[in-house]
């Protein structure tokens, strides 16, 4: 490999690392707060970025659909939360079993809607424009649009290490995942919050549909990899921490890039085999603390 | 034995015999035996979801890899019966078992060590090596397109090869499954098992070796999923990587949470929801929309699943 | 049995028998309702005497959930199309289609073939996307003495000749209306190297059965006209991310790169393709014609221009059936037909055929054989017919390049070779 080769392939790596942290953002901040591994997370993910196609559609506007789809999940969040959720806490099974039904539930909704322009055919979501261009790095084309990914996903990064630190709402969400039972013996309204979080996590996983589509395009099956990529994230960093699906994906995305590069042969099952190192020697994670789901 | 065991054993009896005499007492309007087929898948799907259960519901260790143990077992029975050249029963269903619970030692060595989800996910990742390995390995597993060239089995003469024969032989295993499972899960070692799922610490504490205790748990599960593996593959004469995926250790899980995890007839009735939802409805009903609306109306209408719900019926 | 070893009871679960009870009623009713489903087989003699006159059932399988769920749908809208121009009636029998979906999954696949053979007792069956599922229905097939016309699956042991008939072998009752994979990358491959004079080429595929054969196919041809393929790279089958792979065949020095993939996978590589600026670094893309079908082409629009692929039909093929077959199919359904769409139809048009030959009687399986052996029809991808040794169909294949037409991005037929024969084993 020559030092361009290797600097392109450290962008790719580095541009799917971004992906992924948007992706698993929202599961690790549900999992953190409420204790919820949420398995439609790959569906919302999906439905984000059908939402997204629909919005481009109608208005001709990526940045539009940028805004809409988030919001459209954070509102679906709303609803489901409370609806099918909220008597569940703490029984990690009925949990499991319950959400994937609602991803099998949304993702035949996706692939019945042909008259939506949804259905089973692959679509793409166009690159916006501006970004559908490449530039020349190191005397290659690099897509414009992987930059922007990288540069979006650092600011939505430190966006929420902001709202983390240095707001209320982020306060009651750090002392949540400490304990949430004292949270609530305090009197904090912990089924608001909980909507709030689970609405908050939605809706990420909806903003990442929409910023992942233009690359990662739209098929059906494309929420259960969305799902196993951001598990993978959240597992690798350390549970439920912002911090740890930083780490996560990007110890995940550059290590899988350069693991296909020099390891073809092991391409296929390479994801899970960077997770199971981690696991191996650090059966938490890369920052988990012990506190486990239990 | 007291009464109401006595009682409870005459009713599984009855209920087994009458399962294991359907071809006979069916053929009068179902002559077709294309039920009489799906009740064997239902079976030996019914045997795999109940070793899974020995894990997620009794050692509280929810696996999300244990197709590995299916499929690999459908793989060993199939190259060894091909490698050695013989059909007796015996070879193959002994290195499907053999090869199940091997691959089950490797995988269970290095994931009892994690708890919890960072469990299932140690568990979906060593999967998704040995699906790798079966996809890949060509030469041994015939890779994607599959291992084809399965043959039914004989025994002390007898050939499997008949349907009715390949009825017994997977009802009279199902029952043994299920008796040792029952074994199993009452007995002391059942319990310990059912004390670390509740408090590790504490049978730690009592001077039990938990993580061998988990370790041997896994291993026992692997070898029963094995045994459905060879079922599977003499039922369809084919093994395929689908065996060994994800989607199907997902199959599994949620064949035992439909029926109840932690109870011995849950897993059966969920594997028979899902296959009849899966395998006989008619195309024209999306299956997936039906099985998703399915598994939520269970959780908020039927906890702990099939079988707690049953339970809490006859109590009424 | 096991009460000591049950979940802990939570509280707040004994309120709600009534409804638990009614819930658990009505779900054994479902049960029970789908026993009797299973039951309505009735004689098995019954097909045997199926004759003219009688209802023609055929059952279909096909995908129409998971990845090839858009295929299914196309492969079903063309057969309904077909029957529909006909009046629902072939060989003077009416005709039901019974559709089932095989979920890529080859235990399903088995299942329901299973079902159409003991269950519905279908007089023929068509279908099945996935080689593995084609594979493992064979020997069921094969046994029942059920004729068969698959309609896509590729894999080339389906219809040849195999050692133990490992992973799969030609059987009398299998007959293949699509393609072996040997048609679509053999004849190109011989044909770039000795017609088209390019003396290097660089393979890239999907990391599966399929991928790898055609790639072997594909090599053998080439090197038969003296060319040489300096190297593979192969990527896992609905790889999400394909600019890794790209970046590696931009880092190889052999510019012309033949491929084999399809679907989502075609439109990632070939997005990824331009986005790295390889046509203005002088590569070429070569592939099967499924890496610039209509629905990738759909995507991702003059992106593939310039890319030279063969296949056995084109959208764009200038012949009477085939703008007839366009004009019918985008009046009922306003869409284009694709490929999978023209598979099918020549699945359900040779069975017509062969029918009529023999009045409709498909009881006599071997009279029904012979008949389908002796079909010939010009399809709409040209001349049709069953290899007689083989039942893979015979046919020719074009060599198309992408170009734009009208503002549309398609395939433009610039040579043909003839009647291309899988050499059947």
């Amino acid at each position: 490999m020559t030092f361009e080769d290797a600097l392109q392939q450290a962008l790719n790596g580095l541009s799917f690392g971004a992906l992924l942290f948007i992706l698993a953002a929202g599961l690790s901040l549900i999992f953190g707060m409420m204790d919820v591994v949420n398995l439609a997370h790959g569906a919302f993910y999906m439905l984000g970025a059908y939402v997204a196609l629909s919005v481009t559609r109608a208005t001709g506007s990526f940045w539009i659909a940028l805004i809409v789809a988030p919001l459209a999940l954070a509102a679906f969040g709303l609803i489901i939360e409370p609806l099918l959720l909220r008597r569940l806490r703490g029984r990690h099974l009925d949990q499991v079993l319950i959400t994937i039904g609602l991803s099998l539930v949304i993702a035949d909704f996706i692939r019945l809607r042909d008259d939506w322009g949804w259905g089973a055919t692959v679509r793409s979501l166009p690159f916006p424009a501006g970004l559908d261009r490449s530039i020349q790095i190191a005397g290659s084309d690099y897509p414009t649009y992987r930059l922007f990914v990288i540069a979006f996903s650092a600011a939505l990064a430190f966006l929420l290490y902001v709202l983390h630190r240095r707001t209320r709402l982020g306060a009651l969400v750090r002392a949540g995942v400490g304990d949430a039972q004292m949270l609530s013996a305090l009197g904090v309204d912990t089924d608001r919050l909980f909507t709030l979080t689970f609405a908050v996590g939605a809706g990420l996983a909806g903003l990442a549909g929409v910023v992942a589509a233009p690359v990662f395009g739209l098929q059906p099956g494309m929420d259960i990899d969305a799902l196993i990529y951001s598990l993978i994230v959240v597992v690798v960093g350390g549970l439920g921490s912002l911090s740890g699906a930083i780490a996560g994906s990007a110890v995940v995305g550059p290590a899988d890039t350069f693991g296909k590069v020099l390891f073809p042969q092991f391409a296929l099952a390479l994801i899970f085999a960077i997770m199971a190192l981690v696991l191996l020697f650090r059966p938490t994670g890369l920052l988990g603390r012990v506190r486990i789901g239990r | 034995m007291s009464r109401p065991a006595l009682a409870r054993a005459a009713i599984v009896a009855v209920a087994w015999l009458a399962l294991a005499t359907f071809p006979e007492w069916s053929q009068f309007w179902e002559s077709s035996r294309f039920a009489t087929g799906i009740i064997r898948q239902i079976l030996i799907f019914a045997i795999f979801a109940s070793s899974l259960d020995l894990l997620v519901g009794y050692a509280g260790l929810p696996s999300l890899g244990h197709a590995a143990f299916f499929g690999g077992g459908a793989y060993a029975a199939a190259i060894a019966a091909q490698r050695l050249g013989t059909d007796e029963l015996v070879v193959s269903l002994g290195a499907g078992i053999l090869g199940a619970a091997l691959l089950a030692l490797a995988v269970g060595f290095l994931a009892v060590r994690a708890v919890g989800i960072f469990f299932l996910m140690l568990t979906l990742a060593l999967a998704q090596m040995v699906f790798a390995i079966a996809f890949q390995a060509t030469d041994l597993t015939g890779g994607s397109n599959g291992f084809s060239a399965v043959h039914r089995p004989i025994l002390f003469g007898i050939d499997f090869n008949a349907a009715g024969n390949l009825y017994l032989l997977v009802c009279v295993t199902f029952l043994l499954v299920l008796l040792l499972l029952w074994r199993i899960t009452t007995s002391s070692y059942g319990r310990a098992l059912v004390g670390v799922r509740e408090n590790e610490r504490r049978m730690r504490a009592l001077g039990y070796d938990t993580r061998t205790l988990k370790l041997s748990a896994f291993v026992l599960a692997g070898a029963i999923a094995g045994v459905a593996g060879a079922l599977s593959s003499y039922e369809f004469r084919f093994v395929s990587p689908n065996d060994v995926a994800l989607s199907t250790s997902v199959t599994g899980f949620v064949m035992v949470l439909i029926g109840g995890a932690g109870t011995l007839f849950g897993p059966v009735l969920g594997a028979a929801v899902v296959l009849l939802i899966e395998r006989v409805l008619p195309s024209q009903l999306p299956a997936q929309t039906v099985l998703g609306i399915v598994f939520i109306l269970f959780v908020v209408f039927a906890r702990q699943g099939i079988a707690g719900a049953l339970r809490r019926m006859v109590r009424a | 049995m096991s009460d000591q070893n049950d979940l802990a009871a939570k509280p707040g679960s004994h309120n709600r028998m009534s409804r638990r009870a009614f819930l658990i009623s009505t779900s054994a009713v479902a049960l029970a309702a789908c026993a009797p489903a299973t039951s309505t087989g009735g004689n098995p003699a019954s097909s045997a005497a199926a004759t003219a006159g009688k209802a023609l059932k055929i059952g279909q399988l096909l995908p129409f959930t998971k990845v090839y769920a858009e295929l299914g749908n196309s492969m079903k809208r063309s057969t309904d199309l077909y029957l529909k121009t006909k009046g629902n009636r072939l060989a003077n029998r009416p005709v039901t289609v019974i559709y089932e979906d095989e979920a890529n999954d080859p235990q399903v696949g088995l299942a329901k073939t299973q079902k159409f053979i003991d269950q519905d007792q279908v007089d023929v069956m068509l279908g099945v996307v996935a080689t593995p599922i084609a594979y493992a229905i064979r020997n069921a097939v094969d046994s029942a003495k059920m004729i068969y016309i698959a309609t896509n699956a590729g894999g080339n042991a389906l219809t040849r000749t195999t050692n133990n008939c490992t992973p799969s072998c030609k059987s009398p009752y299998i007959f293949r209306s699509s393609f072996s994979s040997y048609q679509i990358s053999e004849p190109i491959g011989e044909y770039m190297a000795s017609t088209k004079g390019v003396k290097e080429v660089f393979t890239f595929v999907a990391d599966y059965g399929f991928g790898t054969e055609s790639q072997a196919d594909f090599t053998t041809g080439f090197t038969k006209g003296g060319g040489k393929v300096t190297g593979t790279l192969k990527a896992p089958l609905g790889s999400a991310d394909f600019v890794p792979f790209v970046t590696q065949l931009k880092s190889q020095p052999t510019k012309d790169i033949y491929s084999f993939f399809s679907g989502a996978d075609a439109v990632k590589y070939i997005q990824a393709w331009n986005q790295l600026g390889l046509p203005a670094a002088g590569y070429k893309m070569y592939g099967a014609g499924f890496l610039t079908e209509q629905d990738v082409l759909a995507v991702v629009k003059d992106q593939a221009n310039g890319a030279i692929t063969s296949l056995f039909w084109a959208v764009e093929l200038d012949n009477p059936e085939n703008k007839s077959f366009k004009d019918a199919y985008q009046k009922e359904y306003n869409l284009l037909p694709d490929v999978f769409a023209v598979q099918a139809w020549d699945g359900m048009r040779a069975l017509d055929e062969a029918l009529q030959k023999t009045n409709g009687d498909t009881s006599d399986k071997a009279k029904l054989i012979a008949a389908l052996e002796a079909v010939k029809f010009n399809s709409p991808r040209g001349a049709f017919e069953f290899d007689k040794d083989t039942h893979n169909v015979i046919q020719d294949m074009y060599i198309r390049e992408v170009k734009t037409v009208n503002g549309q991005a398609v395939n433009t037929i610039s040579d043909k070779i003839g009647r291309v024969t899988d050499p059947g084993k």
